[in-house]
């Protein structure tokens, strides 16, 4: 820093962070988005709810790349949000009588007030141990939900069909799109779930293109490094961790909306919602935006196409996450972003000349 | 150059994605029916097929090629023959990935009725998806209570905030039945009374060990004392707690309803530790005849609950077979010995088929809602007819019960064990084959 302010530049430098390519993706990006909005009166219901399963397990893995990819948190225990959001969902519901998608929210906020603490216990240990403490931790949340009889116990409890069915809108968009019930739920969890997933996107992107950014760029790169230029790298951690509790609660609640039953086995389920996330984010490109859209469009077409092989399947996972560590370990994103220095995110700063383009964007 | 680079991943990006969206498109349009008159009949099955479960899907394979078979030609609904088509799907034992297939085999496959088996964890999320989606479905091989109450939003709530489905329907027998069963079993020895339960948090130990619908009330009316040292994790491996507490209160019966793998450890455990009651009916775990097996020669004399065996005197209306034929069909065609899912799975596609010729308006789901409520056949596990019988008030409307009696697990030549059905009294109409023997 002072290095740099010692020897001032002559003002034809400045620094960059969009690409024009990148501006223009944002155009189309907002198109896209208002195409997927008004899908619904065309799509078939199945493309819908394949799209809201593509877009929660895409929000999964953007918070759970922010978490490892960028603030070099490798959680295995991100589960435990999953399955906090979707039993807050089930108790602010059915006691609380709150609408659901009321009841999402409010669900991100508690699962973020938990992070706090949560997080306070899993950042004693660093590296390999953290990962084991948060597996424990979310662990220890299924325990004690199995423990919680009005939520059913070990043995789970469903959604009645008044509240899956009740939703806020629900009228609105049976007669919109002249659909039975069951369907126009589907309709509001795909604009939640794509609310989610774009939520995130835009989390994630706004944040590493701010100063906090910079600072968790630097404490992955280098955690000593970064505390010694002056960043209060627990504090930024923790914000962090809880930020991606927060919206992990969220999409948790989403997605037991939508499966209308939770048990702690599921919904604490360490390779669903954790294990697949890993994969996702592993098989685009851990550290990159655009690598968890690659990875969850690939998973989801093997997920299509080949789960109904059972066991196969999951062994084909494993191999394909491992050809991809061994091979490619910044994963398919990752290494067309090496060969070809693309980026439709773009976070890195660039020094430019500013006198070369003259533009002034 | 940085540019073509980026306009190069945003195609393999797009392409990506619109191959995504244009796969599913073009699925749903295949999978679309051409003309509705001649459309098959589509039947959703979901099952554990692999996962800690798969022992009750077995014979799955078997089942379903029989119904191939005996379906051929199609079934006569009214006037018209019509094919039958099954779509069958893996919940991988996972509550999750059951409540997704049951998803898809309805918005993708489009199917007329749902069949579900093994299991509440995967009987309810299956009905649960089924019941939101308006779907008809007919579900087995779980005691009704985990099923029925594992499904109420407020399962601790008690029967006036219970409530019915309109679209679920299940049978198989409940907790009263095995209870009975288990008490007449050890009624037959002389022991102190003294019953040392084993039940895990899950859908079915919590069930099971309900201070209202569970053993405790019965127990304790039959002048049974109950040691229940409270519910564990499943898949623990260590059950020194509930041994010492079994010993200390000199349970010389034992009872439960138990993982396999969690049995097995339960037992080497207690042997090591010098408990040894003398009876042991445990509930789930030693269903199997691999599960006993893993026993080594420790499994001689332990009992079960038998819902279904060769010596069940009924036939299929589907095929014709007897229950014995079934099970000889089976150990020829796989080489392996008969499991008690057999006659149900096959069960449940008796009842299927007798619902669908019933409907006439195929794909009405009222209509076949009210095919299934109507239901009054025979089948190879027994009478099915949702008429209430045996079932309290609340959950008349969507239960129906099958027969229920007691087995032991003899070793016969080798490392091989048969089951003995040892009491019949709560379904004198099977035959018992021998006498409840003590462990030991």
């Amino acid at each position: 820093m002072t290095s740099a302010s010692a020897s001032p530049p002559t003002a034809q430098f400045r620094v960059a962070v969009s690409t024009p390519a990148s501006l223009g993706l944002a155009a189309v990006g907002l198109l896209l988005l208002v195409g997927l909005v008004a899908l619904p009166s065309v799509a078939e219901r199945d493309l819908i709810q394949d799209l809201s399963f593509v877009f929660y397990m895409l929000a999964l893995a953007q918070c759970w790349n922010l978490l490892a990819g960028y603030a070099g948190l490798v959680s295995v225990g991100q589960q435990a949000f999953v399955g906090l959001g979707g039993y807050l969902l089930f108790a602010l519901t059915i006691f609380g009588n709150l609408d659901p998608l009321l009841a999402i929210v409010l669900a991100g906020v508690v699962a973020g007030l938990f992070a706090i603490p949560t997080g306070l216990v899993v950042f004693r240990f660093r590296g390999a141990y953290f990962a084991i403490g948060s597996w424990v931790v979310a662990e220890v949340y299924r325990l004690v939900f199995a423990q919680i009889k009005q939520l059913g116990g070990g043995t789970g409890t469903s959604l009645p069909p008044s509240v899956s069915n009740g939703v806020a809108g629900i009228d609105w968009v049976k007669t919109l799109f002249d659909v039975r019930a069951p369907a126009a739920r589907d309709i509001i969890t795909y604009w939640a779930a794509l609310a989610l997933a774009a939520g995130t996107l835009a989390v994630v992107y706004l944040l590493l293109r701010s100063r906090r950014g910079l600072a968790l760029a630097a404490i992955r790169d280098q955690e000593a490094t970064a505390e010694s230029v002056g960043i209060n790298t627990v504090r930024t951690k923790l914000a962090v961790y809880v930020l991606v509790a927060a919206m992990t609660g969220m999409i948790g609640a989403l997605i037991y909306l939508q499966k209308a039953r939770i048990s702690p086995d599921s919904a604490f389920a360490v390779l669903d919602w954790t294990a697949y996330v890993i994969l996702i984010v592993v098989i685009g490109g851990i550290g990159t935006i655009e690598g968890p859209v690659v990875g969850v469009i690939v998973f989801y077409l093997l997920q299509r196409y080949l789960a109904d092989y059972g066991t196969w399947y999951l062994i084909l996972l494993g191999a394909i996450a491992i050809a991809v560590m061994l091979f490619a370990p910044q994963g398919i994103w990752g290494s067309l972003q090496g060969r070809f220095r693309l980026a439709l995110f773009p976070t890195q700063r660039r020094l430019e000349r500013a006198d070369v383009s003259g533009d002034r964007t | 150059m940085t540019r073509s680079g980026q306009r190069n991943s945003i195609d393999r990006r797009s392409l990506l994605k619109f191959s995504a969206a244009s796969g599913a498109v073009l699925a749903t349009g295949m999978r679309a029916p051409a003309i509705a008159q001649s459309r098959a009949v589509k039947l959703g099955y979901v099952s554990p097929v692999t996962g800690p479960l798969a022992a009750f899907a077995e014979a799955d394979n078997f089942i379903l090629a029989n119904f191939k078979e005996a379906t051929k030609g199609g079934i006569k609904l009214g006037n018209a023959t019509v094919p039958v088509e099954v779509v069958v799907k893996d919940s991988q034992s996972n509550p999750n990935r059951a409540a997704e297939v049951a998803k898809d085999l309805i918005v993708q496959d489009k199917i007329d009725l749902m069949l579900v088996a093994s299991t509440p964890e995967t009987t309810n999320p299956v009905s649960t998806q089924c019941e939101i989606e308006e779907v008809p479905c007919v579900s087995t091989v779980a005691p009704w209570q985990p099923w029925f109450i594992g499904r109420q939003a407020n399962p601790g709530g008690g029967p006036p905030a219970w409530t019915g489905f309109n679209y679920t329907y299940h049978f198989f027998w409940g907790l009263e039945d095995v209870i009975a069963v288990f008490t007449n079993m050890w009624g037959q020895l002389p022991t102190n009374k003294s019953v040392g339960g084993l039940f895990p948090n899950d859908g079915d130990g919590n069930a099971w060990g309900d201070k209202q619908v569970g053993f405790p009330p019965v127990l304790e009316k039959l002048g049974y004392k109950l040691t229940d040292p409270g519910r564990y994790q499943n898949l623990t491996d260590n059950f020194s707690a509930q041994i010492n507490a079994f010993k200390g209160a000199n349970c010389e019966i034992l009872t439960g309803v138990v993982l396999p793998p969690d049995f097995t450890t339960f037992w080497k455990q207690a042997l090591q530790q010098g408990y040894k009651p003398k009876a042991a009916s445990i509930g789930k775990a030693i269903l199997f005849p691999v599960a006993i097996e893993a026993l080594g020669r420790d499994g001689n004399n332990l009992s079960s609950e038998v819902w279904w065996s060769p010596s069940h005197p009924f036939k299929s209306s589907l095929t014709d077979v007897s229950a014995k034929d079934l099970a000889g069909a089976y150990e020829s065609a796989t080489k392996k010995q008969w499991t008690q899912p057999i006659g149900f799975v096959h069960a449940l596609f008796e009842v299927a088929v007798d619902v669908l010729k019933r409907t006439p308006q195929r794909g009405d789901a009222k209509a076949t809602v009210k095919a299934i409520a109507e239901t009054n056949l025979d089948t190879i596990v027994g009478h099915v007819q949702w008429n209430g019988a045996g079932v309290p008030p609340f959950a008349a409307k969507n239960v129906t019960k099958t027969p229920l009696v007691g087995g032991q697990w003899r070793l016969k030549d080798g490392n091989k064990y048969d089951i003995v059905i040892v009491d019949n009294r709560t379904a004198p109409i099977i035959p018992t084959a021998g006498k409840m023997e003590p462990i030991g």
